[in-house]
């Protein structure tokens, strides 16, 4: 499923989609030419909880970290991995990511029984 | 020992121009802003301080890094911040600044800091309503909601944090400075009120690991839930992001809504808290969805029931 084409995410910018079959916002994250893709929820409450404190606004100021702003934690960009904050030592759910042959960004429809909880 | 409650709480952080953007769509007014930080300030006065993190005139960082720097407690007269400074001198540095204040930290090594409270005293109406059987608050032709009515914070209410010493931290908030407790949610903590101050909290506890050491949220009191309704929507619609509410509160009976922001911590606009003296018996309930909310709602979008079909 394309979320956005490779041009619509700058490098240092993260942006959240919406995506049919998924409870949570996707979000895409690009840094160093490298791009992730993670659910948008924050382990520090078992529910998982959104993270951005505005629309898209999912980065620490100088966007070398994915941040959930409601308690500050901050994850690393290439692994998920909580480096300091409440859930330290916990991660983000990492979601494959591919880039189609035209520049799109995709990552794999959830599939039944994938269901994130 | 008259401590009112917190006049300021002192930030530094890692986006100005991002905390500038979320406290003044808040509803905080600048104070002295410049790219180094500034005030942003509630109608009466208090408010949220911010600062770059690496800002040498704040006060060190907690080791984890949290971003809460200081909490400064604004107190009645010189005598309050005298008997304060003589009661924690007893044990730790206390120091005396050239303008009156004093700066310390309390057992669980936060910073603080008191003065004379730069509270003003506001007039204004609470929220009016009119309701069958009670006298009408509103006069003849006098609306309740308009569509750019004022919904701004009107002064510092709360904050919450997190602590890994519960005993530590209430002992030196109750035994050292005169705080006294309302009420404990059992598996979180205490909430406290200050001597100077009737509020059902300006204080709460939650108890977390070490490495969590900091500011879970603050807060600030609207004139009314409509004021809260009102101000959480404004933010919401342009695109700013919910983390609980809105609802309203068993202990204390305050409305909130507590939105996510890049202060490290949620901000919470409350309303309608209750008002409590000494007579009052605290209260302990083990701390669950239904212990800890009278109701929640979910925020959504605008919509009506129509159009129906043309006649
Ligand atoms: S909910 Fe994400 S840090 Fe607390
Ligand atoms: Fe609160």
């Amino acid at each position: 499923m394309e979320l956005c084409r490779k041009n619509d995410l700058e490098e240092g910018q993260a942006r959240g989609f919406t995506v049919a079959g998924f409870d949570r916002k996707i979000i895409l994250v690009r840094r160093d030419g490298r791009i992730r893709a993670y659910r948008d929820a924050c382990p520090h409450y078992s529910a998982g909880t959104p993270m951005a404190w505005k629309t898209d606004a999912y980065l620490n100021g100088a966007r070398t970290h994915l941040v959930c702003h409601a308690h500050g934690a901050q994850f690393d960009i290439d692994t998920g991995k909580c480096v300091s904050g409440p859930c330290l030592g916990q991660s983000l759910t990492a979601i494959p990511v591919t880039i189609n042959q035209s520049g799109g960004i995709e990552i794999a429809a959830q599939t039944e029984g994938e269901e994130s909880v | 020992m008259n401590i009112i409650g917190p006049d300021y709480l002192v930030f530094g952080v890692d986006d100005i121009a991002a905390c500038t953007e979320f406290l003044t769509a808040f509803g905080l007014e600048p104070v002295n802003l410049t790219e180094n930080g500034g005030l942003f300030a509630a109608l009466d006065g208090t408010g949220i301080i911010v600062r770059h993190k690496n800002d040498p005139d704040l006060p060190a960082a907690l080791p984890n890094g949290a971003m809460l720097r200081q909490q400064v407690y604004g107190v009645r007269t010189d005598a309050d911040i005298v008997a304060i400074a003589d009661e924690l001198a007893k044990d730790r540095k206390v120091h005396r600044l050239a303008d009156g204040t004093i700066e310390t930290t309390d057992d669980l090594g936060f910073a603080l800091k008191f003065q004379i409270t730069v509270r003003k005293q506001l007039d204004m109406p609470a929220e009016k309503i009119n309701a069958p059987g009670a006298p009408a608050q509103r006069a003849p032709n006098e609306l309740g909601v308009w569509d750019d009515m004022p919904a701004k914070p009107r002064t510092l209410s709360h904050n919450v944090l997190f602590v890994p010493d519960m005993e530590a931290a209430t002992g030196f908030y109750c035994n050292r400075l005169g705080f006294v407790i309302t009420d404990e949610l059992q598996g979180a903590g205490p909430f406290l009120r200050p001597k100077a101050n009737d509020d059902h909290h300006t204080l709460f506890f939650i108890r977390t690991p070490e490495h969590m050491k900091g500011m879970e949220h603050l807060a600030f009191h609207m004139g009314g839930p409509t004021e809260l309704m009102v101000a959480g929507t404004r933010l919401m619609n342009k695109g700013f992001e919910s983390f609980w509410g809105p609802g309203r509160h068993k202990f204390g009976s305050n409305w909130f809504w507590y939105f996510k922001s890049p202060l490290g911590c949620n901000v919470e606009y409350d309303a309608d808290m209750d008002k409590h003296d000494d007579s009052w018996v605290a209260r302990q309930r083990p701390i669950s969805p239904e212990a800890s909310q009278m109701f929640l709602l979910q925020f959504r979008e605008k919509w009506i029931p129509g159009p129906g079909p043309k006649p």
